[in-house]
């Protein structure tokens, strides 16, 4: 079992004018699926991923990770970051082995599972290289396996791929859905593309912005492997993009009014 | 292309050494003619000459290594003390809100001015010059590692949270190698300042090193020696901006260069 249980969870940041970030809420994380977080900018779901991460705290309400409550970072997720985040001043094997050098383990064990996570991801051979040896795609499945390296049971994913390019995120996402069913592990993937989160995701969880709630949340139920061009999942698509849209025209009117 | 390349590169080599050979051969010429004074320019193969000479009595090196030692010596204190109050003052809370207006009054004093009042206290001897190398150094180090450490970026310092670094990990393994190339920056700024405060304790009061002996060769006209005492001191300044590169480049940066 490995899942989240968000409950009633707000975030306001302090300041002269406290900005809500997320109100309210309600969210069930199932065992091994592959949950997209989906929403514009500024609507809070990065500040979500990270309070699942444990990296900050809810202001408001609980998160628990199998029941127990969520107070700071924890080994169980791993986390992908933004732009992939890697230390120039290590090699890529180094920057994958991170997490196990740092829990205390010894070079020589450390150094197979580094080798087994880079071929994964296809970097094999480039564990010598620095990271600015390296193009982004190649440095965000770096990325990937450092997150991985140290097995965790839930892989929290904030726009990993939005920094690639277009052909090469496609590529990307292919090798993501790959790894996912191999290692068979709880993914939450935050993307503001709709292709993406359609293509990727179980479960597609929209965020409405400022301040961040949950306006609908989309079953994908499409077999794997899928099909880009599936007319079921480009009606999904299509669906995302009319709440999205009503999302705005609400606002829109909060504005006018 | 390459090959062209590389003759162009031949070819500017070649210039550069001719037209150096043609200024020192203009120099030479005008003092040989007693255009000029030996007394203000001296001839070059004069110049040579007291290199040589200085070296071949051997006095010259007493000299060099004492100031090489108040060099290595103050530099060294202004190093450790320089990354371990920078280190301090930003990571123990509170300290730099504290003393930063006390480090803002110590680093706004030329130093200059104190070097008398220093050698009133500490005599003309050694200690003098350390001293005076230790506080040229000492303050561009310190605010350097400040900066650089407080350049470390937030994702990174995110990446230890996530994989439950403990403080002293997050120090040694994300803080410090992040900081290095600011710090790095420091270090060389301050060798060549430090280096200056040597020489110039040493030409306002002392009884030997490279800047005494400097000062004797002027007062007593022989403007021939004190070119050659430029000269080497020119060397031993690169010199140490070398050796500092090299160990930035082989040892704590390696990245960067590969």
């Amino acid at each position: 079992m490995a899942g989240f249980t968000v409950e009633n969870v707000s975030k306001v940041y302090d300041g002269d004018l406290p900005t809500v970030s997320l109100q309210h809420i309600n969210l069930e994380v199932r065992d091994g699926e592959f949950l997209c977080i989906l929403g514009p900018s500024g609507c809070g779901k990065s500040t979500l991923l990270e309070l699942l991460a444990g990296l900050q705290l809810p202001t408001e309400g609980e998160i628990r990770l199998d029941g127990a409550k969520v107070q700071g970072p924890s080994r169980s997720s791993g986390v992908v970051f933004q732009d992939a985040s890697l230390y120039p001043w290590r090699t890529i094997s180094q920057n994958v082995g991170l997490g196990l050098e740092l829990g205390g383990m010894r070079k020589a064990e450390r150094q197979a599972l580094v080798d087994k996570y880079l071929s994964m991801v296809g970097l094999q051979g480039f564990g010598s290289k620095y990271p600015h040896h390296l193009s982004g795609g190649m440095r965000q499945r770096a990325g990937i396996a450092r997150a991985l390296v140290s097995s965790p049971n839930i892989l929290l994913m904030d726009e990993p791929f939005g920094a690639v390019d277009h052909l090469t995120r496609l590529q990307l996402q292919n090798d993501l859905l790959r790894i996912w069913q191999e290692e068979r592990k709880t993914v939450v993937f935050v993307t503001h593309d709709v292709s993406e989160a359609v293509f990727l995701a179980d479960r597609v969880v929209l965020l409405s912005p400022r301040p961040g709630r949950i306006h609908h949340i989309f079953d994908v139920s499409q077999e794997r492997p899928r099909k880009r061009e599936d007319a079921r999942l480009l009606k999904i698509q299509n669906d995302i993009y009319s709440a999205i849209y009503d999302v705005k025209t609400e606002a829109d009117l909060e504005f006018t009014i | 292309m390459k090959a062209r390349k590389a003759k162009n590169k031949k070819m500017i080599w070649a210039g550069q050494t001719g037209l150096l050979l043609v200024i020192l051969g203009i120099c030479e010429l005008l003092v040989r003619t007693e255009t000029i004074s030996s007394l203000y320019l001296p001839a070059p193969s004069q110049v040579f000459r007291e290199l040589f000479k200085l070296f071949g009595d051997g006095e010259i090196w007493r000299h060099l290594y004492v100031t090489l030692a108040e060099f290595a010596v103050g530099y060294g204190l202004a190093a450790f003390g320089g990354l371990a109050v920078g280190m301090a003052l930003v990571l123990i809370p509170w300290a730099e809100q504290f003393f930063r207006p006390y480090l803002s009054a110590l680093m706004a004093i030329p130093k200059v001015t104190i070097v008398p009042l220093l050698a009133l206290w500490l005599g003309i001897g050694i200690t003098h010059k350390i001293s005076i190398v230790f506080l040229f150094c000492f303050f561009t180090i310190t605010v350097n590692t400040m900066t650089g450490i407080k350049q470390t970026a937030d994702n990174h310092l995110k990446v230890a949270k996530v994989f439950e670094a403990t403080r002293y990990q997050t120090i040694m393994k994300v803080i410090l190698p992040s900081a290095a190339p600011t710090i790095f920056a420091g270090l060389r700024l301050s060798a060549a300042t430090g280096l200056v405060g040597a020489l110039f304790g040493e030409m306002l009061a002392s009884k030997d090193g490279l800047g005494n002996i400097l000062v004797k060769a002027t007062s007593l006209y022989n403007t021939a020696q004190a070119f050659a005492i430029v000269a080497l001191v020119t060397v031993v300044s690169v010199l140490i901006i070398a050796l500092i590169d090299w160990l930035e480049r082989s040892v704590f940066l390696k990245w960067k260069s590969s």
